[in-house]
Formats: structure tokens, C-alpha cells, sequence
């Protein structure tokens, strides 16, 4: 682990960052090219998946479950590895890293998921300090990066709390923060309000999009379509593994686009299929 | 990883999970326990084979009409020799009187007349004395001429010795197959202490950490176990031992001729020592499994 000036943390795969080399820095963040998944032979969970996400962007991925939405982020993560097809974030091609190499991908990435995953018997900032401890960051660095982490999730001062006390929607700012802490090129919700009331939902999405105000690229999961509705960012629709819809809010969504036409809508590439 | 870091997340784990380790060593060092006892076992078996297999006896058979001279002489050269301990003379008269007197006989068998028994020299020989040269010694003496015969018991030694070794091997197998049965258990309970934290491992996984940040407390946690497992077993053992060495040196100096022993230092120390490298692979291996996230 390299390290630079206070406060910036380099990481080996330092390019996966935002902005972090010019000659990179407008590639989008991830590309899918034709990607396959199978968990069964010839039943894909994904079948020829093209999808292009640009840097700073705010996209739903959608769908009914099964869809493959989980999937979806899961080959992002290199929980799985694609069977045909590559994915490249931020130009490199996930399959191809070595196992070793995952660790300083996901470095790059926050992943926060419907069942929070959180330590429960961890205190508050120990969950949001093992993302930094992880990167070997000084521990005076460490505790001014989570405070200030658990101030923009709305956890200032609840650093000594024990993670199993707090309520669900508490929980899941944890994981949020846990998310954004290192301050990562890109964040991955799978279903992070998916044991949450509407109410706190809408809480959780506000921080998300807060979160993308600084610039960070998000996919934000979900197949609430209340959500969805209330927001005009980018959806990318799943079904039966194949990306039906990919444009920018829920107002024509479902329905209103022939199916089988190719179409460019808000500069994003449609591709539905029958 | 800095060490500090390794070492205060290893103490949180250990702190966090303290009655699920309080339980897991208390298993362990049962398991050591065993172990000690097989290893006390087999290594007083040892000290007893190797005990019997040295001492020696030798019996002297004098011709009939040996000269006193040549006997004294006899008995002289004898008692100078460095291997002996002591040598009594046996008349017929004697040597009789003490048959009768050992074994169940007949009234046939008792109306032998004493000139049956030859007088003879018995040697107690030093413990220690290598066998080879007691026989050395023995073909020696055999060679006077006041001497009818010797013997040196070679062959109720031989046979003990290999009754001996069979029970060596027998405490061998029995401590192997306590040591593997003590492996399963170690592993048994350091793969279910690791499988309550897999949550944590997944969640460490998910944020970046590499295979050997992850797996670096759990082994330091796990030599921890181990040691502390083995260090109570050596002291429960040494305190079962203090309290029956009294009885047992009774009986058992009575049927053996030596004395109940503890496990030598080096053993103690192979046996902690091994405990906190049991402890160390187990946790290592146990998380294999876990470390595919």
C-alpha cells in the first residue's frame, strides 16, 4: 500500500478513481460487452447484456426478481466472473484480474446491500473504520475520515454505539458510510431499501443521491417502483436477463417504447429485446 | 498490516468472543490432555522397558569340588568389577533350602538330596549394565575353573523386552490415535468459533481486505487457543500427577522397580508449542471455506 499526502489515500489501481488520469478520465466508469452468466447450462441468468455506465451517473437497475439485477452487480464486484463477454471498469476487464488483484478492485467500489451486512457486535465506527483500516491508513486519519463519513449518513457523535442497537434504517446509513468512506470511483446498492419502510427508503435514497452529488458514479438497484418514480435518474430494466429499457426516468417506463426497436434516448444506448 | 493493527483486531476478537473461547479452549485442552497423558504413558513405559531391559542379574554355577581358594578368588575378581554390585555365595545346602522355600513342591521334589543344587555365586549387577557385556563377563567367568556354568538370564530379558516394545507400541498407537482424534476436535472447534464470524469475514472481503488481512487475527487468535489450551492441559496434568505420585510410586516401584516420572521439559515444551501450531493451521485451514467471497 502506497501512500501519498495526508488525507489521500493511493491505491494500487489508482486510475479505477475517478479523475485520477487525465488521458482516462472520460472513459465510462463500466462497460458491458455482450455479457453472459450462467448458473445452469442453457438457462442464463444473463444473456448478452450491453450497457455502457458513464462517470458520475446515477442509474436504477431494475427489474422483477430473477431478473439478474443482483447478478448484475455481483460480476462487478468479481463475485462472480463472467461466462462470456467482458466488463471493463474503468477500461480494465474484470474477468481478467487475478484472484489477488479482486481485493484492490473492490477497494475501489462501496457495496451496500439489502441486508446492511454489518458487524453486528462492532461499534458504529469500527464498521466504517475497517474499510480504512483495510487500506492501512493511519489511525488518526482514520478516526477524522469516519466521523466525517458518519456526519454526511446522519450518525455524527454515534461512533461508540453498538451496530446491534441501532434500527434498521440506522444500520443501513452504517453500511452507507462504510460505502463512501474511502470515497470510491463507484457504489453499488443491491437493494439497499429493501428492509427499509417507505419512509426510510426515501431517506436512504436522498443519501445516495447526495453521495452522487460529489460525484460519485452509483447503481442503485431496486424493483420499488415507488422510488423510482419519484426521481428522474437513468433506468437500466432487467428481465429474464436481458436489459430491456436503459433511459433516463420512469415517466414513458414500462411499456411506452416498441418492443425490438434500437433507439439512442438521452444520449444512452436502448436495447430492447423480444 | 501493521502489527499493531493485527494485534488490537486479534484482542477485539478475542474480547467480543472471550465465553465462546473460554468454551473452545476448555475442549482443547481436553483434547491436550489427552495427548499428555498418552505421551506420560508411553514415556514411563519407556523408563520401565528401558529399566528392565539394563538390570541385570547373573548366576555363577561352581563345579562340584570347587576349591575355597578358587572360589574366594572367584568372588574376589568378581566384586572388583566396576558392572557389579554384589555377589552372595549360595551352598547346595542353601540354594535347596531357598527352592523349597520360593516354590510349591512335592513331596517327591523335597526329598531331593541338597547335592541336586549346585552352590553357585548370585551377582547383582549394576542398573545400566549394557547386555552385550554382561555377556561378555559371563563368557569370561565361564572360562575358570572353579565355574560350572553362568547364567545370565539373557533370554527372560529378551522376552521381556519384546513384551515390552509390544506395549510401547501399543501406548505409540494409542497416543496416535489420540492425536488425531485430538486434530479433529481442534479443528472441530476452531472451523464452528470461525464459522459465528463469517459475517465478519464477508463484510472484511467485501470492503477490499486481502486473504492474509483477513486470515492474520484469526491465526493469532488461534495460536493464542492453542497455547493456552496446551499450557492448562500441562498444568492440570502436573496437578493429577502431583496428587497420585504418592500411591502410584507405591505400586508401582513394588511391580517395576522405578518410579513414576513427568513428561521431560523438551516434551512440555513440544507439547505447547504444538498446541499453538495446531492452533495457527487450524484457523487457517478453517477459513479456507470462508474466504471465497
Amino acid at each position: 500500500m502506497t501512500r501519498g499526502a495526508p488525507g489521500k489515500v493511493v491505491r494500487p489501481f489508482a486510475f479505477f478513481r475517478a479523475g485520477a488520469q487525465s488521458d482516462r478520465a472520460n472513459r465510462p466508469i463500466l462497460v458491458f460487452e455482450d455479457v453472459y452468466k450462467y448458473f445452469k447450462k442453457d438457462q442464463p441468468t444473463l444473456r448478452g447484456i450491453n450497457l455502457v455506465v458513464e462517470r458520475g451517473e446515477f442509474c436504477f437497475v431494475t427489474g422483477p426478481s430473477g431478473a439478474g439485477k443482483s447478478t448484475l452487480l455481483q460480476l462487478i464486484y468479481r463475485k462472480h466472473t463472467v461466462d462470456a463477454g467482458r466488463i471493463l471498469f474503468a477500461g480494465r476487464d474484470i474477468a481478467r484480474l487475478k484472484s489477488s488483484s479482486v481485493p484492490f478492485l473492490r477497494r475501489n467500489l462501496g457495496i451496500v446491500f439489502q441486508d446492511f451486512k454489518v458487524v453486528k457486535h462492532w461499534t458504529v465506527f469500527e464498521n466504517v473504520a475497517i474499510a480504512l483500516e483495510i487500506l492501512d491508513m493511519p489511525r488518526r486519519l482514520v478516526r477524522a475520515r469516519v466521523a466525517e463519513a458518519l456526519e454526511r449518513v446522519g450518525l455524527a457523535g454515534r461512533g461508540g454505539d453498538r451496530t446491534e442497537g441501532l434500527s434498521g434504517g440506522e444500520q443501513q446509513r452504517v453500511a452507507v458510510a462504510r460505502a463512501i468512506v474511502t470515497e470510491p470511483a463507484l457504489i453499488l446498492a443491491d437493494e439497499p431499501t429493501g428492509n427499509l419502510d417507505p419512509h426510510l427508503a426515501i431517506d436512504i435514497l436522498t443519501l445516495f443521491e447526495e453521495i452522487h452529488e460529489t460525484g460519485t458514479t452509483v447503481l442503485f438497484a431496486t424493483h420499488d417502483h415507488s422510488l423510482m418514480g419519484k426521481r428522474d435518474h437513468r433506468i437500466i430494466a432487467l428481465d429474464e436477463g436481458r436489459v430491456l429499457e436503459a433511459r433516463t426516468g420512469l415517466r414513458s417506463w414500462p411499456g411506452a417504447m416498441d418492443v425490438g426497436a434500437r433507439t439512442e434516448t438521452s444520449g444512452l444506448r436502448v436495447v430492447a429485446s423480444g | 498490516m501493521e502489527l499493531k493493527t493485527l494485534m488490537s483486531r486479534a484482542k477485539r476478537g478475542l474480547r467480543e468472543e472471550l465465553r465462546l473461547y473460554l468454551v473452545a479452549i476448555s475442549s482443547l485442552s481436553v483434547a491436550f490432555l489427552c495427548v499428555g497423558g498418552a505421551l506420560l504413558a508411553v514415556s514411563n513405559l519407556s523408563s520401565i522397558a528401558e529399566r528392565w531391559g539394563q538390570s541385570g542379574r547373573m548366576t555363577v554355577f561352581l563345579r562340584d569340588g570347587a576349591q575355597d581358594g578358587d572360589v574366594a578368588q572367584l568372588r574376589m575378581v568378581l566384586e572388583s568389577l566396576p558392572e557389579v554390585r554384589d555377589v552372595e555365595a549360595l551352598s547346595s545346602a542353601e540354594a535347596r533350602a531357598l527352592f523349597l522355600a520360593q516354590s510349591e513342591v512335592t513331596a517327591d521334589l523335597a526329598a531331593l538330596p541338597p547335592e541336586v543344587f549346585p552352590a553357585s555365586l548370585e551377582v547383582t549387577l549394576r542398573g545400566g549394565t549394557d547386555p552385550a557385556r554382561v555377556e561378555a563377563i559371563a563368557g569370561r567367568v565361564a572360562q575358570l575353573r572353579a565355574v560350572d556354568d553362568v547364567e545370565t538370564y539373557r533370554g527372560f530379558f529378551d522376552r521381556l523386552e519384546s513384551l515390552l516394545a509390544a506395549g510401547r507400541g501399543l501406548a505409540g498407537m494409542l497416543a496416535l490415535l489420540v492425536g488425531l482424534c485430538v486434530l479433529a476436535v481442534i479443528g472441530n472447534t476452531i472451523r464452528l468459533a470461525v464459522a459465528r464470524r463469517r459475517d465478519e469475514i464477508e463484510v472484511l472481503k467485501l470492503c477490499g481486505a486481502t486473504d492474509s488481512f483477513v486470515r492474520g487475527p484469526f491465526v493469532v487468535e488461534g495460536t493464542f487457543q492453542g497455547f493456552a489450551s496446551a499450557v492448562l492441559a500441562v498444568l492440570v496434568l502436573l496437578l493429577g500427577f502431583a496428587l497420585l505420585r504418592g500411591p502410584l510410586d507405591q505400586s508401582i516401584s513394588a511391580l517395576t522397580g522405578t518410579k513414576a516420572a513427568f513428561l521431560e521439559p523438551w516434551m512440555l515444551m513440544a507439547l505447547v508449542l504444538g498446541g499453538a501450531l495446531i492452533g495457527a493451521a487450524g484457523s487457517a485451514l478453517s477459513l479456507r471455506r470462508y474466504l471465497t467471497v
